[in-house]
């Protein structure tokens, strides 16, 4: 299957840049070994090598983004939606085949989740995994076998599929498999509801664990009449224990539709932040020892959370979080007449101390490490009915911008809209750099099918970040970037031999000579979808790149010393 | 041997200090204001308890009880003081009225927590778009024709422009539901309500949201673009109403010191 849009880049262009790979130490292409030089005393520093490879010349330069039309749709089988399959399904980004290339998993609503292969210069081969009535899908590397395998939640009772990569005998078959395969695993000690899901190391003990949310009103569809007594339900903890999962209930009630495992504190240990629907509130839970507590970092938060999103938009070494919410992206009577009959209808939530505003939230940690909210200070409290939200450097400026996809389609709350669809355009934000955003409509990202999840990653291989959103009702779309702006630098975390084998919860943080950019290794965010364990820094054309410091989920560190511009780095962790 | 002057403060003469306390007087109308008060009352407070009336419904009868004795009131104070002085004793019970109804809204909503659709205060039906900007429209035009007939000064200048804005805010309103609704009924929604939705000011007005103030400092100025509508026309009315009864207060005690209000 091929992308509506055909390309001219030929394959041996890839090739060639491979070619370019150096090993540590060649100086030529500014790829360096560098064992770790400084770092904090308190924390051990470990050697690295260090591959880089080329990016691909980009294909074209019209200056915004192509959309493409990928040929996978979720809940178009269904006469009609209705809520909660209005909620729809995520995507995920990641290399299944160990070819370089990132490829794409789709999850459905109505149907069988799909692969899309990447074959290269925007060409994709797709192939069905019967994995049905999807919701949440992660691409991660959960055995550590060197292969990513694909997780999934799902609607309605199901909880968490784990298919296993069986890339090793796939290679190892005579005559070698032309894909890996893959075939349904349990996942020892995992039995929870799962719509929503993240992965990360929350213990610190060097393996990958999970964290799982329910969502009730969707459990009270499928006859769960008191989801919170049911043992099923809820937040879950998974700690994961040489291959098997044992089990902490965090909470019993659950809205979840977004968990991130991230270290909002800056303490060095991770948070689990859980995004709730409807009235119940946003929860971050912190490790004490071996229990958890739960911490009320927040002043003010969404009120129906569909989205948690972090990163460090002010170059400052520091989070900003952001969660999506419904708010109009504008306030003209003919936007306003689509929202009111449903606005009528919805349950409006009262409460002393209630922190939840229905609209985008966007926390900044003032000077005494207070969080307040600033989405309406910079620009970006009301995006529409907003899913997945993500940050990256689209136009490769050193600032992270924002992409919101929005839209909803619920015959049951929009039977005043045709098709019962509220139409709306995704809102892409660029970060001007002084703190506030600016609509970017010429980046062309502005498109009305109806987002859900979605995720970010440079599928082409030219260094900059693509978009692909897994659409309800409508074709999924990449969003090529043909902006041609800056420069970037792309890193891949290796860590053989651990259980966490891409690094999942490292740390990167680069510095040049126009400031300090953080970024950190995820496996799974935004809305019910999967990142990639690539981290993309983007640059202005002229920054001087001085030195990438890696803080390792164990708290080792790493430092390369003038890594290369417009390259992608393979570091591999030594710990010999 | 010593001796102390004391000197006793004049007594507080608070009718002669404070006219305007005296404006509300029915003076021989006494006995039918209270009788209706105690009837309206009373038939309300039952037809509450008996479910037959809601709660708007009984606010409603007990002000068409009061209508009569207001009107003989009013007609009084005509034939007493002239014209403006009336105007002024009516627009102040009315503007008492409304701000009570302003304050019960912001108790529900700000103390008891009910949702913005629950906290209409005790004339619900009247918390309507139409109802606002006749209203607005209404104070506007007696607040000049106050200044017409002689009532003038600082705080009159003050009470027109607050009155100006709060009825432009008002007509703002009253214009975009007007847009709304025509929308709604161009998709066929008949039977659907665009009430209460943000003006100029306040959390989601146009002020905060239109595109040349957003992400700037002026779309979270406190109150002013944050406050939700409830809070803002509460504030509206405290504004309205404070300049009003201090304008009243100087014009009536120069009435007073010209003999023209005994």
């Amino acid at each position: 299957m091929k992308i509506s849009q055909p390309h001219p880049i030929l394959r041996w262009h890839w090739l060639v840049a491979h070619l370019l790979v150096v090993s540590v130490g060649l100086a030529g292409c500014g790829a360096e070994r560098a064992p770790a030089s400084t770092a904090p005393v308190e924390r051990p520093t470990v050697a690295v090598e260090v591959v880089a490879t080329s990016f691909q010349p980009p294909r074209e330069c019209s200056g915004a983004f192509v959309a493409h039309r990928l040929d996978f749709t979720t809940g178009t089988r269904l006469r009609a939606i209705s809520t909660y399959i209005s909620n729809g399904a995520g995507v995920a980004a990641n290399d299944l085949d160990n070819d370089g290339d990132l490829d794409l998993v789709f999850a459905s609503v109505d149907r069988e989740a799909e692969i899309f292969w990447n074959d290269g210069s925007l060409v994709f081969t797709s192939q069905t995994l019967d994995d049905r009535f999807g919701r949440g899908v992660a691409i991660v590397d959960v055995d550590a076998d060197g292969w990513n395998d694909i997780v999934f939640t799902h609607r309605g009772l199901d909880g968490v599929s784990f298919w296993r990569n069986q890339g090793g005998e796939s290679a190892r078959s005579s005559p070698p498999a032309p894909r890996p395969s893959f075939a349904l695993h349990p996942l020892p000690g995992v039995d929870s509801y799962a719509y929503a899901m993240a992965w990360g190391d929350v213990d610190g003990d060097g393996d990958l664990d999970l964290v799982t949310g329910s969502y009730g009103v969707e459990l009270l569809q499928h006859g769960i009449d008191l989801p919170a007594a049911d043992p099923r339900a809820g937040v879950v903890l998974h700690l994961q224990q040489e291959g098997s999962w044992q089990a902490h209930v965090l909470d019993r009630e659950a809205e979840t539709l977004s968990i991130a495992i991230a270290d909002l504190t800056g303490d060095g240990q991770s948070e689990i932040w859980v995004a709730n629907d409807f009235a119940l509130n946003d929860k971050v839970w912190q490790r004490n020892g071996a229990t958890w507590d739960i911490v009320q970092l927040f002043d003010q938060t969404s009120h129906s959370t569909m989205t948690t999103e972090w990163g460090d938009l002010d170059n400052n070494g520091g989070l900003t979080l952001f969660t999506t919410d419904m708010n109009p992206y504008d306030i003209s009577p003919h936007t306003l007449a689509a929202w009111v009959p449903m606005m009528n209808q919805i349950e409006e939530h009262r409460a002393a101390d209630d922190p939840q505003v229905m609209a985008n939230v966007l926390q900044v940690r003032d000077g005494a490490g207070r969080w307040q909210n600033q989405a309406t200070r910079r620009g970006i409290d009301a995006s529409g009915w907003s899913w997945g939200a993500r940050y990256g450097d689209l136009d490769q400026d050193g600032l992270l911008d924002l992409y919101v996809v929005n839209g909803m389609i619920a015959a049951d709350m929009f039977g005043h809209l045709p098709n019962g669809e509220l139409v709306e355009q995704n809102q892409a934000y660029r970060n001007r750099g002084d703190g506030a955003f600016d609509r970017a409509p010429q980046w062309q990202l502005g498109s009305t099918a109806s987002g859900r999840g979605m995720v970010m990653a440079d599928m082409d291989n030219d260094g900059d970040l693509d978009i692909v959103v897994n659409n309800l009702r409508g074709f999924a779309q990449l969003f090529e970037n043909q902006l041609c702006h800056g420069a970037s630098l792309q890193v891949d975390l290796a860590w053989p031999g651990s259980a966490n084998r891409a690094g999942v919860g490292a740390q990167l943080t680069l510095s040049t000579d126009q400031g300090v950019l953080r970024r950190d290794v995820r496996a799974s965010g935004g809305y019910l979808s999967g990142d990639a364990a690539r981290v993309h820094f983007g640059l202005p054309a002229d920054a001087a790149l001085r030195a990438l410091e890696i803080v390792w989920p164990d708290g080792a560190t790493s430092t390369i010393m003038t890594p290369s511009n417009n390259a992608r780095l393979i570091v591999t962790r030594s710990d010999e | 041997m010593r001796q102390s002057t004391l000197t006793h403060p004049a007594r507080l003469n608070v009718q002669a200090a404070l006219p305007l306390l005296r404006l509300p007087d029915p003076k021989q109308h006494t006995r039918i204001v209270l009788a209706s008060l105690a009837i309206g009352l009373i038939a309300s407070y039952t037809a509450v308890a008996l479910g037959w009336l809601p709660l708007w419904a009984a606010t409603a009868m007990v002000l068409i009880v009061l209508t009569p004795a207001g009107a003989l009131k009013w007609r009084d104070d005509y034939h007493r003081y002239g014209a403006t002085i009336m105007g002024l004793s009516i627009l102040l019970t009315a503007q008492g009225l409304h701000t009570v109804e302003h304050l019960v809204q912001w108790a529900q909503y700000n103390l008891l927590y009910w949702t913005m659709r629950q906290s209409n205060g005790l004339l619900s039906p009247a918390n309507a778009e139409w109802v606002h900007f006749t209203w607005n429209w209404l104070v506007l035009i007696t607040v000049v024709l106050l200044m017409i007939g002689g009532m003038r000064g600082g705080w009159m200048w003050v009470l027109l422009t607050v009155a100006l804005f709060h009825t432009i805010e008002h007509s703002y309103t009253f214009i975009r539901y007007q847009m709304i609704l025509r929308e709604l009924t161009a998709m066929d929604v008949l039977n659907v309500t665009a009430q209460g939705l943000p003006g100029i000011v306040g959390r989601d007005g146009w002020l905060a949201r239109s595109e040349w103030t957003r992400g700037t400092w002026i779309c979270t100025i406190p109150g002013l673009t944050t406050a939700v509508r409830l809070d803002v026309h509460f504030w509206w009315n405290i504004l309205e109403m404070t300049p009003l009864l201090l304008a009243g207060h100087f014009y009536l005690r120069g009435q007073a010191a010209a003999g023209r209000f005994e």
